[in-house]
């Protein structure tokens, strides 16, 4: 194809389209930047680090909510690109759309490391010991990168807004999982209402749209299961990860000189 | 009428030191002290340290053979002896306590095979000390230091506000004006304490790995503060950034034991470094993949018009490709189709780090042009040159520096709140009107611009592509000094053209591409002047190092007619520069 | 806020499942075949109700129902399938969300990325529940559309 139409429906209100000349490798992100700088400079929409890590270009492409620089003109299989702001969300300007909702949920799961002893994590020079599998149990959902689009696809953000949402509960037991937290009781009580981990009814929009395979219609079913364990089996958390002792490195005092060395030394490794 | 929002401190830029001075006045102020507003102009997750990817430099292990002496050998080397020593040295030692402390707060660092913190090879070091979480530590550090704010009650967040400039009046720190992009509205922040941690400038080149927010933002809000910044001209150039867009490939890449082969399918690297091959630092490697470019050895991409080499990790097998470095696959894949594992990586520099920026002392405080303190104002980060990465960085310093310099920031802003007081001050400086007038009855003025500011951008990242990149020379520069000019000059003309109120990301782009034009000038006069090539400013026209001449800091001041520049000493305590071969 | 209220959200845009995961449009079935069996629950209580109203109210009812014609047996193949659906489909939600189970474990995710929430697990479950409730609800339909001379 050699050209294609960028139907943008702007503030949710007005379409408006524009052409362009394709180019390989054209990602939709690329017929937006080209637009705002030779067509209309008043288009607004999100956009920084244009690889995929940023998570500030969401937008509904086609019906689903994609990464604006990930996604490929020439996969999306058409000549006329149809996008639209985020669903879900209040949009302030073109394609632009309101996400304190979304960072509000967040952080309302406490999504840090509870220790009993705080000092112990925040005044120690030592480190925790984990394993590399102890790690496999929580990674995959430290991957996400709050782009807002599992929380645009699911049907029960749609429906409520007041659910806590699929990446905040993800979140919530990506610090369950690691073995370093111990604020399992807090976590399962954030999780254990009406509006938590219970409006989930496994649509699984959100694991589908994730650009980063977060995967958090699993998180959330496995945090029911602890929320569950709770209830009825009264089960207690397994205890966190010791620290462990070492040597602390030898720093001398700040301005202190060098002690002689003879970097040849070092350099013949 | 500017809105005056009071704060006892501010931290303009939420990266990797932005987050990390947050974290620390909020620790050791304990929600009881100082009130602190965090500005950015793009959501607080969103910054370019999430890109960063390799690993962060510490020596966590001196018990198994590394030692503070190598590390701050190795980055005084790496710097081309143009680093400041003490600094470094004080660098080195606070890094360790950094990892651990990131640790503690959730970090899912990469593990051993008995649960400790893992390390790996990369360039430049000569013992595996980069501290890796798969390939994205950026990113996870990020997320970390993001998550352990969410913690703390007592701070504000203005994510989208565009600082537009700083006002500095009387050798200390008043407040700073800026754009609330939600409403439109301009806003004048006064506080008693500042961090500029804005990150770089590369987004003045075309190629470059940076995000389109890298504009220099707070290395141009000092200059125009009248305050001096340092050593511009040097630029890092990460050999490995993919074609056609310029988007990074780890250096790890290289550090798993990845290859760099030319068109014959040698590895080139053997010519230029033969004892530390591919693990050079990047100056070197850059070089090396310009000249066998230049010498006919790369290959030629059709569409795009650019020249490359091949990264080949083909070898490491799917294994190792996919537990040690998955975001370089999946990025390979997604923008060029290619799996590594089965072809090698088309790849060119890139334009990467600014190892220059705001002059700072070695606790991050601001100098004036007469080397005094600015009151109340520090910088940090890749904003900051101290200077610890001299005239080239190595690899995993970076993700260090910011955060020890973050912690060390953080803590100096609380030592210095506790002696000043805290509290609003009455005055609102007349710097404000005038800033307000600039932009809304100037660059918002309702009427057909006569230039195109993205036409000037354009041009700019051309020329600077052109005639300022690995390789510079006399006529060429000469030319991209008398270029930036007239594109200054052209910029006279330029209006922002979209009139809305929320979100005119127009307008961004014009008080954006300002900064770029005023940066860019200084980094081109810069190199012009330098007459020798150290670390990532290499001369064609004069390859030696000059030690006797040229072993100082670039210093550069704004003036009407353009950059002022003066030259700082190199503080030499340890070391004294040898040859810099690898 | 009234003003601006959230972009195509609310009960309509929650149902839509285009261009989403099977897993999206077997959500949509459940919701519908439980608002269609909670229609009939009402209405299957109000008819065995006429019952204890004496054999005119009965009669009556049954008239009612006759006068339909085919509709009332159409209308109870859609039901019976909604119940066929609807039970099996719990078997799968019960699986998932009170046991964890076809979920797949924590991974590292490889590019390309496939969930393993919507793996292998997963849609066979989805498949294998489709496939059968097909089968028994094309065999109720033998029975129940048998006296319409259309089967």
């Amino acid at each position: 194809m050699d050209k294609i139409t960028l139907e943008v429906l702007r503030s949710g209100k007005k379409r408006t389209s524009y052409e362009l000349k394709y180019r390989k490798g054209m990602t939709v992100l690329d017929a937006l930047v080209e637009v705002r700088e030779k067509q209309d400079s008043s288009l607004a929409y999100r956009h920084s680090c244009r690889m995929g890590i940023c998570g500030s270009c969401g937008m509904n492409i086609q019906g689903v909510p994609r990464l604006a620089c990930q996604t490929q003109v020439s996969t999306l299989g058409k000549e006329t690109v149809k996008v639209e702001p985020l669903h879900g969300m209040r949009v302030i300007r073109d394609l632009v759309v309101d996400i304190d909702p979304f960072l509000t949920m967040h952080t309302s799961v406490k999504p840090y490391l509870i220790r009993e002893n705080p000092s112990e994590r925040d005044n120690s020079d030592r480190e925790y010991r984990v394993l590399s599998e102890e790690v496999g149990r929580f990674l995959q959902f430290d991957f996400c990168i709050m782009c807002g689009l599992c929380y645009s696809a699911c049907p029960t953000i749609a429906l409520d807004p007041d659910y806590l949402g699929p990446q905040a509960i993800a979140q919530a037991y990506r610090y369950m999982a690691d073995p370093r937290d111990e604020g399992w009781e807090e976590r399962v009580e954030l999780l254990d209402r009406p509006h938590g981990v219970w409006r989930c009814h496994v649509a699984g929009s959100c694991s589908f749209v994730c650009p980063k395979d977060v995967d958090p219609a699993k998180a959330i079913q496995l945090a029911r299961v602890e929320v569950l364990k709770k209830r009825f089996l009264r089960k207690k958390p397994r205890a966190g990860s010791p620290l462990v002792s070492l040597v602390p490195v030898v720093a001398p005092k700040q301005g202190t000189k060098a002690p002689p060395f003879d970097f040849r030394k070092g350099e013949a490794k | 009428m500017a809105e005056v929002i009071d704060h006892d401190i501010i931290i303009v830029g939420s990266g990797l030191a932005g987050l990390r001075a947050a974290a620390e006045v909020m620790a050791a102020s304990q929600g009881k002290g100082p009130t602190l507003a965090i500005i950015s102009k793009l959501a607080l997750m969103r910054s370019h340290s999430v890109a960063a990817e390799g690993g962060t430099a510490a020596v966590l292990y001196p018990e198994e053979g590394d030692s503070l002496e190598l590390h701050a050998w190795d980055t005084i080397k790496g710097s081309d002896f143009l680093a400041d020593q003490d600094s470094v040295w004080k660098f080195v030692t606070l890094c360790p306590e950094e990892m651990r402390q990131l640790e503690r707060w959730g970090m899912p660092w990469s593990r051993r095979e008995d649960g400790r913190i893992a390390q790996r090879p990369f360039g430049g070091h000569s013992y595996d000390r980069a501290t890796f979480a798969q390939d994205k530590v950026g990113f996870f550090e990020m997320r970390t230091l993001y998550d352990k704010l969410q913690e703390y009650d007592g701070w504000s967040r203005y994510d989208e506000t565009f600082v537009t400039s700083l006002v500095v009046e009387g050798g200390a720190f008043r407040g700073c004006t800026a754009i609330d992009m939600k409403t439109g509205r301009f806003v004048y922040f006064r506080a008693r304490a500042c961090v500029i941690a804005t990150g770089g400038a590369g987004q003045i080149w075309k190629f470059t790995a940076t995000s389109v927010s890298t504009t220099g933002d707070g290395i141009g809000l000092a200059y125009r503060a009248g305050l001096p910044i340092e050593d511009m001209e040097f630029m890092q150039f990460h050999p490995t950034g993919l074609i056609p867009t310029g988007i990074l490939i780890t250096e790890g890449a290289r550090g798993e034991g990845g290859y760099l082969l030319n068109s014959k399918g040698e590895r080139f690297m053997e010519r230029y470094a033969p004892s530390k091959m591919e693990l050079s630092p990047r100056d070197v490697v850059s070089r090396s993949i310009m000249r066998e470019i230049a010498e006919g050895r790369g290959f030629k991409d059709e569409d795009s018009g650019l020249s490359y080499v091949r990264l080949d990790l083909r070898h490491l097998g799917r294994e190792k490709i996919d537990s040690k470095l998955p975001f370089i696959k999946e990025l390979s894949m997604k923008f060029v189709g290619i799996d590594p594992v089965e072809d090698p990586i088309p790849i060119k520099p890139t334009a990467h780090y600014t190892m220059g920026g705001v002059c700072v002392n070695d606790s991050g405080r601001v100098l004036d042009a007469d080397s005094r303190q600015v009151k109340g104002l520090w910088a940090a980060g890749e904003t900051a040159c101290v200077s610890i990465h001299g005239a080239n960085r190595l690899g995993s310093n970076s993700t260090a520096e910011c955060l020890v310099y973050g912690r060390l920031v953080g803590r100096d802003v609380v030592r210095y709140l506790a002696s000043e007081g805290t509290g609003p001050r009455d005055v609102v400086s007349p710097q404000v009107a005038k800033e307000e007038t600039r932009i809304f009855d100037g660059l918002m003025k309702k009427e057909t611009p006569s230039e195109d500011v993205y036409a000037i951008k354009a041009k700019l990242k051309e020329v600077m592509d052109r005639s300022v990149y690995v390789f510079r020379e006399e006529a060429a520069l000469t030319d991209a000094v008398r270029e930036v000019r007239a594109l200054k000059e052209r910029f006279k003309g330029v209006r922002a053209t979209d009139a809305g109120r929320q979100f005119n990301y127009n307008l961004q782009d014009v008080l954006e591409v300002d900064v770029m034009l005023d940066l860019a000038e200084v980094v081109a006069l810069g190199a012009l002047n330098r007459r020798e090539s150290r670390g990532g400013h290499s001369r064609v026209d004069y390859p030696q190092r000059d030690d006797k001449a040229w072993l100082r800091h670039t210093i550069a001041s704004r003036a009407e007619s353009g950059p002022q520049f003066s030259f700082w000493p190199v503080r030499i305590t340890m070391w004294k520069p040898v040859e810099r071969k690898y | 806020m009234t003003k601006n209220p959230r972009f195509r959200s609310g009960l309509l845009a929650s149902l839509v499942p285009f261009g989403f995961n099977v897993e999206r449009w077997s959500y949509v079935l459940h919701r519908a075949s439980g608002v269609i069996l909670i229609g009939y629950l009402a209405a299957h209580l109000f008819e065995t109700f006429q019952l204890s109203m004496g054999q005119g109210a009965w009669a009556n009812t049954m008239a009612t129902l006759h006068s339909l014609g085919p509709l009332e047996m159409v209308g109870l193949w859609i039901v019976a399938g909604s119940a066929l659906y609807h039970g099996a489909n719990g078997i799968r939600l019960v699986l998932n969300e009170m046991f964890g189970m076809l979920m797949g474990r924590p991974i590292m995710p490889v590019y390309p990325y496939s969930p393993t929430s919507l793996g292998r697990n997963q849609k066979l479950a989805v498949w294998a529940t489709t496939a059968v409730v097909l089968v028994l609800w094309l065999w109720a339909g033998l029975y129940l559309l048998a006296g319409l001379g259309v089967v």
